[in-house]
């Protein structure tokens, strides 16, 4: 029934149907986390990382938030998997934009999933020893 | 498949009755014909269309058929009665009182009068959405020439005790608006007993069609209005036009009904209401919004903690549910009713109005509990410091 609702375009139908991606890793070696935003805010997300030999691996995420905000980071747990840390540092939250066609007066929130993208990279296990 | 209807605060299915009455309204063998033509016989046909509807609106809300002047709906009502009054009495005084609650067809209006000059008090409700005659009171100065109160809100269902207001108002010779376009034909409100100047009324929230609706202005003694419109002297001038024949047979009859089925409706309708309201209130972190026992018979508004309202409202495609958010666009804005109720934006967001109507079920309302429930376990398992 929200098909023909016109303020969502096919990719976030597609995430918010399947919310892939969302979840929490066990603790343990080679994961980092990084928190960002603000649910007073109206948007605020966790997301982790897997990473084995510099790369990662697998990501999960938690969301509070719109429907684009959601699909959003459940789209950033494809997009950057396989992504080095350098990846991640220069990840820019108009990727997320575009290909979830996010209207203008949401940006705000995308900053908040750079946020934490970048925090993951200041995370990085194995680097500084960060680690769930 | 189409989605349960729980948005009748927003409007209502046309009863086929009042469909049937105004279907008799428009074709050639009809009564088409421009009411004001009275000179012909087609045209006294539709006149008469038209005195029945008025004496039907007018038996509604206890009023004299003359008392009533058609409008396009109740936010031109609230505007004529606003403008109008405040334009026309602005010698005797240039002092409004309202409440922040009110209708935008009731703010808008007082922004405006601000603009020319006129001061208005926005009274502010107690957390339980109601606003006390004595704070009304405590407002009134020298110079007010009018009260307005809505008898129930739209957003949250609390109803105002419209009637002590009425009499404290007119003990002291100021006028009184009542914005009625929730609570006609589901709550009793009567023009005389209320002492209600300007009665705001509208078709389409009581089974009636859109595009139509009344102000019941008070005849003794008779009350001044500047019109907003000016033009061919319909409507004792207060509001020029061809009428819309069909329009107005439409809100006659439907009030006719209301007005017949309304004590056996609301009953049923009320005890629909509880049974959503138990349904939902069992989930943890969900909030009634407004007085317990003091509201409309189909309106119930929560607040449900841990869920984001556009998501909310995005993961329950089967359910025609209102937010408590503006959210007429992509940049969905908080309720001012809720904030005023002392709601956080965050919390005026994860909102909820859901309204019933004369089409809804016990069906209707055990599917919308268990669409919400698991709507909102499944947004809550996502949510930071939510997961299992």
């Amino acid at each position: 029934l929200n098909r023909d609702d016109p303020r969502y375009g096919a990719e976030v139908r597609r995430r918010m149907a399947g919310l892939v991606g969302a979840g929490e890793f066990a603790p343990g070696a080679g994961v980092a986390q990084a928190r960002a935003g603000d649910r007073e805010q109206g948007a605020e997300v966790q997301l982790q990382v897997r990473v084995e030999a510099g790369r990662a691996v697998e990501l999960r995420f938690l969301a509070f938030g719109c429907p684009h905000f959601i699909a959003a980071a459940s789209w950033l747990t494809d997009r950057l998997r396989g992504a080095t840390r350098a990846g991640f540092e220069g990840w820019d939250w108009r990727e997320a934009a575009a290909a979830l066609e996010v209207p203008p007066a949401k940006f705000g929130r995308l900053l908040v999933l750079q946020d934490a993208v970048r925090t993951l990279a200041g995370n990085w296990p194995g680097e500084n020893g960060s680690t769930v | 498949v189409s989605a349960i209807y729980l948005d009748n605060a927003a409007t209502t299915a046309v009863d086929p009755r009042v469909v049937e009455a105004m279907l008799e309204c428009l074709g050639a063998e009809g009564d088409f014909a421009n009411p004001a033509a009275v000179a012909h016989e087609p045209g006294r046909r539709a006149h008469r269309r038209i005195e029945q509807a008025r004496a039907e609106v007018a038996a509604m809300v206890g009023a004299d058929p003359a008392q009533i002047v058609w409008t396009s709906g109740a936010t031109e009502a609230d505007n004529l009665a606003l403008l109008g009054a405040a334009r026309f009495y602005h010698t005797k005084g240039r002092h409004l009182v309202t409440s922040r609650t009110e209708h935008p067809a009731v703010l808008e209006p007082c922004r405006q009068l601000e603009r020319e000059g006129f001061e208005v008090t926005y009274l502010k409700p107690a957390a339980d959405g109601i606003v006390e005659p004595w704070q009304v009171e405590a407002a009134l100065r020298h110079d007010t020439i009018l009260v307005s109160l809505m008898h129930v809100n739209n957003e949250i269902g609390v109803v105002q005790d419209v009637g002590a207001v009425g009499r404290l108002c007119r003990e002291r010779g100021i006028l009184f608006h009542v914005d009625a376009a929730q609570s006609a034909g589901k709550l009793p409100i009567h023009v005389e007993r209320d002492c209600i100047d300007l009665l705001a009324l509208t078709a389409h929230k009581l089974h009636g069609p859109k595009g139509v609706g009344a102000l019941c202005v008070r005849r003794e003694p008779r009350l001044g209005l500047v019109p907003l419109l000016r033009g061919g002297g319909q409507e004792r001038g207060l509001r020029p036009g061809t009428l819309a024949t069909h329009q107005v047979v439409g809100m006659g009859v439907a009030c006719r009904i209301a007005a017949e089925v309304r004590e056996e409706e609301s009953a049923r309708i009320t005890s629909l209401r509880e049974r959503l309201w138990q349904g939902l209130s069992g989930l943890p972190g969900v909030m009634l919004n407004g007085h317990p026992t003091q509201r409309a018979p189909g309106i119930l508004s929560v607040t449900i903690d841990g869920v984001e309202g556009e998501s909310l409202l995005y993961a329950l495609p089967e359910l025609a549910v209102a937010s408590g958010s503006a959210c007429a666009t992509t940049s969905a804005e908080p309720s001012y009713v809720l904030r005023a109720l002392g709601r956080s934006d965050r919390l005026a967001q994860s909102s909820l109005r859901l309204s019933l109507g004369r089409y809804t079920t016990g069906t209707d309302v055990e599917l919308a509990v268990r669409s919400i429930r698991r709507a909102v376990e499944r947004l809550r398992a996502v949510a930071p410091g939510s997961a299992g």
